[in-house]
């Protein structure tokens, strides 16, 4: 065992990466394609990019085609995954066209030569209809919740996704009605990333000297875009009531909003807020902020996520994966990370949100545990081995 | 007479798909629960075991914890956790008694439900299974092979082999048909008490290591002293090595 099966074996045991390897020997013969359309940025390219290496290790031949578009072709898929969030714009004819144009060109040009195919998300969907060839096995992976998904918008893309071998979402409320065989496998976090990877103390004192936040805890943090639907609002008001009975501080830290008109209004109206509260930091993030995401959750007490919907939510598992103490709400897939009073606490209100915070800083032997329970669950459901096993398992069971 | 079938150990990944069955109140979980296939309802029962190996006190089924978070009735919870407590236990036992605690709670409070987006989904499970290249011919050699074998296998052959099968890879059996009564029961004891996988690796590994003493102690005093007094010393060297090096993570508290 070598490369980065060695560096988990450390995390998840010989015995589980023994168990992998005997489930890619299933495999033996066969060759993956993945296909999507970044190599950079976006949760989808960097699973790709260890899975890849991964799978390889484990003697399964995969390779990653990227399907490439222009201004256009993004603008479509754009709409389209929007509209699929549930945020719907009209598809129009000449959208259609762009989208098929391309996919045609592109169906052209890649290389589909394995006999198991993985395309990620609805942008290379419809590439089933021209490069299939018989024997080949193609499994549509959807990182999206279609949980609002627009009709319209489903109805033009689920013709191909029907020509689908099977299908796998994240999690089951994002299922839509489908006669093909469908698959759940959760996402999953890298513990060697910059997000993730372990620092020292001295490194994460000096990150949140960096940005400006020298103040003594403790800290309370939210670490999301801002959006209405992660709730910062309901954060600084559960705070209000935390802090009118603890001595505390509130980070309110995230990205999103210079790219993003509503973004941007969130982030005015949570700003004026923090301005009338005490002790309420706003930090905006750069894209690319993983180490400083890393230190702050890191140098937290309690990590909140007071989402009012949610997909998978894998802020939770990176909370839980630095033994963080986590207060989050139980909607989509945060009860699967979170179980209540064990790995963290649920809350399903502003108070209930403030009652667990207030728990949670008075008691320490609390926190610790929480926390040691929380890494354990990560180690064992939320790292790409866990991942890259649910893959192996979906292939295996259509070869 | 016929060669003595050896053990080929497998390890298992449970493929989980929508059994199409959604419910938002007591009536629908009741009647979901007496419709789904077995292989759902056993996943119900037992994933949270499945998922926290090494928990220090395993966490309640998903029908009691839906029933206690979502439909904030602690009292039928806690009943369907007990019920759901035993993982081996035969499926239509475990559905009837299941449906039968859902069936004594007050009409009144069965139907009192919560929206959509709190609704519990069942959900079924398709065992992938692997061989891990790992055999035993007699019962002493599943001892020494035992703590290489991953929790998934741990689970799968003493628990989803016993409940669900396929017989043949059902470890107690096995050994019972090798004549290894006193493990088999061992193992059983164990696993029907719904310990976490970890603990349960550890404890049937203790309790078969103490079963075999009388059997190795007559074999060691047969082996040559200059044979067994090597093996001693390349033993404490191994224990010298294991003090010295780093804690691994996952043995870490």
């Amino acid at each position: 065992m070598s490369g980065w099966l060695a560096r988990y074996a450390d995390l998840v045991g010989s015995d589980t990466l023994h168990a992998l390897e005997s489930l890619a020997r299933r495999l033996r013969g066969h060759r993956i394609v993945m296909v999507n359309t970044t190599r950079t940025g976006g949760g989808v390219a960097e699973i790709l990019h260890r899975m890849v290496v991964i799978l390889e290790e484990l003697g399964v031949p995969t390779s990653w085609e990227l399907m490439e578009g222009d201004e256009r072709f993004f603008g479509v898929t754009k709409k389209i995954h929007n509209a699929l969030h549930g945020r719907a714009e009209p598809l129009t004819e000449a959208d259609r066209e762009v989208y098929l144009e391309r996919t045609r060109a592109e169906a052209g040009r890649l290389k589909l030569d394995g006999d198991l195919i993985l395309i990620h998300d609805p942008q290379p969907a419809a590439l089933i209809a021209h490069r299939k060839l018989p024997g080949q096995r193609w499994v549509w992976r959807c990182h999206i919740d279609l949980s609002r998904r627009d009709p319209d918008h489903w109805e033009f893309l689920s013709p191909w996704v029907s020509r689908y071998d099977a299908a796998i979402f994240s999690a089951i409320e994002f299922v839509p009605p489908l006669e093909i065989p469908t698959y759940l496998v959760a996402p999953s976090i890298d513990p060697f990333s910059a997000k993730n990877r372990e620092m020292e103390p001295e490194e994460v004192d000096s990150v949140w000297e960096r940005l400006g936040l020298r103040q003594r805890g403790p800290w309370v943090t939210q670490i999301s875009r801002f959006d209405r639907i992660k709730d910062p609002l309901g954060v600084i008001e559960a705070f209000r009531m935390v802090r009118a009975r603890r001595p505390a501080r509130l980070l309110l830290a995230g990205g999103g909003a210079s790219d993003d008109p509503e973004g941007v209004e969130v982030l005015a109206q949570v700003m004026e807020r923090a301005g009338q509260a005490k002790d309420v930091a706003v930090l905006e993030l750069p894209p690319g902020s993983d180490l400083e995401i890393n230190a702050l959750q890191r140098g937290s007490t309690v990590v909140m996520q007071k989402s009012l919907r949610e997909g998978f939510a894998l802020t939770v598992s990176e909370a839980l994966w630095k033994r963080r103490a986590v207060v989050a709400s139980a909607v989509g897939g945060i009860p699967l990370q979170v179980l209540d009073g064990q790995t963290g606490l649920l809350a399903r209100s502003v108070e209930g949100a403030a009652f667990q915070t207030v728990r949670l800083l008075d008691n320490p032997v609390l926190r610790r545990e929480l926390g040691a329970e929380g890494r354990a669950h990560v180690r064992g459901n939320f790292l790409h081995t866990r991942e890259v096993r649910d893959y192996l398992a979906v292939f295996a069971s259509l070869v | 007479m016929t060669e003595p079938v050896p053990f080929h150990f497998s390890t298992v990944a449970h493929l989980e798909l929508p059994a199409g069955w959604v419910a938002t109140d007591l009536d629908g979980l009741s009647e979901g629960i007496a419709e789904v296939p077995a292989d759902s309802l056993f996943n119900h029962v037992t994933r949270i075991g499945a998922r926290h190996p090494r928990a220090r006190d395993l966490p309640a089924n998903d029908f009691a914890r839906w029933v206690g978070t979502a439909l904030q009735d602690p009292e039928t919870a806690e009943r369907l956790a007990f019920a759901g407590a035993q993982p081996i236990r035969p499926i239509e036992d475990l559905r009837a008694a299941l449906v039968a605690i859902l069936g004594s709670v007050p009409k009144r409070r069965r139907s009192e439900s919560v929206p959509e987006s709190a609704a519990f989904h069942f959900v079924r499970a398709r065992s992938i299974v692997a061989g891990l290249a790992l055999e035993a011919g007699e019962p002493e050699r599943i001892v020494d092979l035992w703590e290489g074998v991953d929790l998934a296998a741990v689970f799968y052959h003493l628990v989803e082999a016993r409940v669900i099968g396929p017989k043949a890879d059902d470890l107690c059996l096995w050994l019972r048909a090798r004549g290894a009564q006193s493990m088999a029961e061992g193992a059983e004891a164990l696993s029907s008490a719904g310990l976490p996988l970890a603990r349960l690796r550890r404890e049937i590994a203790v309790r078969w290591r103490r079963a075999l003493i009388p059997r190795r102690v007559v074999r060691r005093a047969e082996v040559p002293e200059e044979v067994r007094r090597s093996e001693e010393r390349a033993a404490a060297a191994k224990l010298a090595g294991r003090l010295r090096g780093a804690p691994r993570e996952r043995d870490r508290p």
